[in-house]
Parts: C-alpha cells; structure tokens; sequence
C-alpha cells in the first residue's frame, strides 16, 4: 500500500530488558489518519510513540516505517535519519524534557534548524505558528518562567516547526486547564495541521471522539484489546471500565446518591 | 530555604534586564566587552579618586538603566565584606603595613598601632573591590542570562561548549525546584526538629535521588533532541547585527580606557 506509514508486526518492547512495555503490537497507519492510543497509566502508550519516533527499537518483532523497516542500524544513516525526523515529529509528554534551549524562541527553531531548513523558511515558520498559537509575546523569555499551559503550547511549536507529516502526540492535555485543553484541541482541528496524520495518546477521554477517527485500546497488559471507530469504543463502557479508562462513580443530588460508570464523553456538545 | 531562594533570585531572576534603559538596549557582546576594559581600569589604576570616579559612573549607569539604586546597593555591598574584609582588616595594623602611627591602642600590654599606609592601602582596597563587583553586578542584571552565555561564541569558545552551559542553566532551575519541593516535603511529615543524624541520612537519600532524577532527565532531553534532529552538531540562527549606537558606546568606553591607560604608564595618575 502507497499510503501505509507504519507497519508494526508482532512488536514486544521491555525495558533493562526485563520490564515489558509493550507485548505483542499489530498495527497499521496509513496517511492522513487520525488515530488514538488510549490505555490507563502504565499500559506502554508512551512507549508505543517513542517507538513511532524512532528513539526506541523492538526488543522483538518489526516496525517498518514509510516502507523501510527502523533500527538503529537505519539511523545511522544520515540521510534516512534526516528525512525520517522531517517527516515525523513527536510532543513529548513533560514539556520541560523538550523544550532545553535558553529562549523559547531558540526552542521552536531547534528542530528546522538541525534538519537543514534556510533560514527564511525557518522565520516564516516561526512567525505563523506563534500567531496560530498566541505565543508571540513569549519568544524572548526562559522556558522556565512559563505556565504549564505556555510550556505546553511551546512544545507543539517547536514540534509543529519541522512540518511533520505525522505528529505523534503524548497525552497533550494532561494537567492543563479545560480553557487551554480547548486552546490546543481547536489548533489541531485547524486546516494546518489537520490534513497531518495525527497519532494521540491520552487516558483522557473528553476530546478523543472530535479528534480522532479510529482508537485502539491498550490493555494493563501492554496489548491492544480492541480497535475501532471512535464513537463504538466511547459507548462500550464494559471495555472502557475493564482498562481502566472509566470508574463507578457515586455522588449525590440532595437526599439521592447515584452510581453510575464516569466517563465524560459528551461534554464537548454540550451548549 | 532562604539561600535556595536568594540563590533563584539572583541567578533567575531578570528583572531588571527585561526593563528599558541605557544598558540594557546596549548589544550584550559589545556590553561585555566594554565592561572588561572597565574592570582593567580599575584593576590597573592606583589613584583612590580615579577608583571613586569610576564607581560614580558605575552608579550613574545603574540610574540611566533604570535599577533601583536601593537594590543595587544592597545587591552589591553583600559581596563586599566577603571579599574585603579578611584582607582589608589586617592590612590597617603596623604588623602588616608598617609606617606612621595613626592611631594606637594597648590591649592587654600590646600595642596595635593602625598606621596611615595601611588605612590608605586598606581604603584602596575595599573601593577597588567595590567598583569591580559593582560593575559585574551591573553587567549581570542588566544582561539576560542566556545573552551572557552566548557572549561566550566572541571568545570563540566551542558552541558545543556554550550550549551545554545554556542547557545546564536551563536545568539548573529544575534541579532547584525539585530540591525545594522534596525540602518542603519532608517538612510537611516531619517538621525541622531531626536529628542532625536523621538529618545526615535524609541529605544523603536526596542527593542520591536528585543524581537519579538527572540522570534520566538527561536521557529524556537527549532523546527529544534527538527527535528533533540533532546529530552532535550545534547549529545557530545567525546572531543580530551590531547597530550604530553600540559601536558609538564601545568607542566611547575604549577612549576612556585608552586615556587611562596612557596617564597610569606615564605615571601623571
């Protein structure tokens, strides 16, 4: 298939060789898909981008990559190395990990910088994201004296600077207010970034169904337990509730205590 | 806690070099130069008058830039008694400077004779400190952090070498702010009342968590370098040009030096 991205067959991962983070991952991406990764904490989501990133390679099985199977060996390669980091750029889940440079500024141009892109581009580039994203005013400051919220909407810059034909992002929204949650959510629903292939993984899930047209569910076993079209998963809450994604939550309205499975799917419609 | 804090105001804080002012619109690598030929006047200088007129223009800067002279002082004159005092003092005694009595004290049938030489010698001293740190001071607040670090490439020092110290600076606030966090911690469990013993354990399973926290931060940052491209090779986006105004400052500051330099050699200073 000409649009296949990746390929991962049979793919297993642990760490110090005796953690497994992931067991056993089938799966294909094809171009311009939307897809999230959801799972509970610890069930190898991260692992599975880092994976997608290049940063990682399998313990055993294959994942092959825009046709060509990824390892270390393949990266040595300078060339393969530079156009596979054009074509894929990852938002890492602790902003402060990525974003290392003195200014912000310097951040959101690290990544064209470092894969050859002329300096114009690099400036027009720069001057579009940060009116897309309001962050104008930040270019000169530290990465340091930012809100989570700011550090956040810097990390998607200086990712979204490269032009990435995938963005891989790790959980986007964790920790930030439901104002800026809907600040980043629109800028991905925007035509930019939109027509990219987006690969989301989250435990949250508020905003999964406008974002995302297929989801695979990740087991507390490091497997994926179900594939499917966004709005079968959000409705099988038996599956949701057996991987930890939703609860049974009680609370009471004056003398009446409810009990029902908590899972916030619909509040985005909401009026 | 209190030295975790004044150690984030002063090395974080910049305050003052995102204000308007003389200093800070000055380009940082012409700034710094300047400053160095200020710091070798007052290190080449001997006249005591010349030293104060320099610290006159060290404080009028600081006005034109803006600062809080209230700041400034106090900023400056913490550092002073540290590297003063303990040579200052015993220079102003005949045991160490001798010459004419000044002033003679008995204690406990010793006389200690503070001599003329030595107060002069011990004057001299002290504002020859004062106006150099001042000056540093000046350069250091008025300067963002990060443009003193980029400084460096003018002395052609590797830029390998001046990222890793930009990325050190960056970190360093974590690593602060983690040290704080895990201070305050404790604190909520266990109060201050420990045993220096208890205390001793408690430091020593800090440091160990702190090197274990870093060492996978620093696996992270190099991943997400790597992510975004990064082969071993520093790449940087051309630097701003020097303006008019800064090459007037530079040439003004190295007249200045140039006329000092030349009335210290020929000894009329």
């Amino acid at each position: 298939m000409e649009d296949l991205i990746y390929e991962l067959n049979d793919v297993h991962y642990s760490y110090l060789g005796k953690f497994p983070a992931l067991c056993g991952i089938t799966i294909k991406i094809r171009a311009g898909e939307k897809i999230a990764i959801i799972g509970a904490n610890g069930s190898g989501k991260s692992t599975l981008l880092n994976m997608l990133d290049g940063l990682i390679f399998p313990s055993k099985g294959v994942i092959k990559a825009f046709g060509k199977e990824i390892n270390e060996e393949g990266f040595r390669d300078e060339h393969f190395s530079r156009y596979f980091r054009r074509k894929v750029g990852l938002v890492f889940q602790n902003a402060d990990v990525q974003l290392f440079c003195p200014t912000v500024k310097e951040d959101i141009i690290f990544g064209p910088l470092h894969l050859g892109v002329e300096e114009k581009k690099i400036n027009e580039r720069l001057n579009e994201l940060v009116e897309m994203l309001g962050i104008k005013h930040l270019l000169d400051r530290s990465p340091h004296q930012l809100s989570v919220g700011e550090k956040r909407k810097v990390a998607i810059a200086s990712t979204l600077a490269i032009d990435p034909e995938v963005l891989l992002l790790d959980e986007p929204t964790a920790g930030l207010d439901p104002l800026t949650i809907r600040h980043i959510m629109d800028f991905f629903m925007q035509a930019t970034v939109a027509h990219k292939t987006i690969i989301i993984a989250t435990h949250d899930l508020h905003f999964i169904e406008e974002i995302s047209d297929i989801i695979y569910v990740f087991s507390p076993e490091k497997n994926i337990v179900r594939r499917g079209e966004a709005l079968e998963i959000l409705h099988d809450t038996a599956l949701l509730e057996k991987n930890n994604l939703i609860h049974v939550h009680a609370h009471r309205h004056k003398d009446t205590v409810h009990i029902h499975p908590h899972q916030h799917l619909h509040h985005n419609h909401e009026k | 806690m209190g030295a975790l804090s004044f150690f984030k105001e002063s090395v974080f804080a910049d305050e003052y070099a995102l204000q308007k002012g003389l200093l800070q619109s000055i380009d940082p690598r012409i700034k710094t130069i300047t400053f160095l030929l200020f710091l070798v006047s007052v290190l080449l200088t001997k006249n005591i008058f010349v030293l104060l007129a320099l610290y006159a223009l060290c404080l009028l800067l600081t006005y034109c830039s803006n600062i809080c002279p209230r700041f400034f002082l106090k900023r400056t004159w913490i550092f002073i008694p540290l590297f003063s005092l303990f040579i200052a003092v015993p220079a102003l005694f005949s045991v160490f400077t001798p010459g004419d009595a000044l002033l003679s004290v008995k204690i406990g049938g010793i006389s200690i004779v503070i001599t003329k030489q030595g107060l002069l010698g011990a004057l001299l001293f002290v504002v020859r400190v004062t106006t150099a740190v001042s000056f540093v001071v000046l350069l250091s607040i008025t300067t963002k952090h990060f443009e003193l670090l980029r400084v460096l490439r003018v002395f052609r020092i590797p830029q390998i070498f001046v990222m890793t110290l930009g990325m050190c600076y960056r970190y360093l606030y974590l690593v602060v702010e983690l040290v704080e966090n895990t201070y305050r911690a404790i604190k909520s469990r266990v109060g201050t009342g420990i045993h220096y013993k208890k205390g001793q354990t408690i430091v020593a399973w800090n440091i160990a968590l702190l090197w274990q926290r870093s060492y996978r931060l620093n696996e992270q940052v190099y991943n997400a370098m790597l992510s975004r491209g990064y082969t071993g090779e520093v790449r940087l986006l051309h630097d701003g040009n020097i303006k008019r105004r800064d090459w007037l400052w530079l040439s003004c500051v190295a007249t200045l030096f140039i006329v000092m330099l030349y009335l210290t050699v020929s000894g009329k200073m």
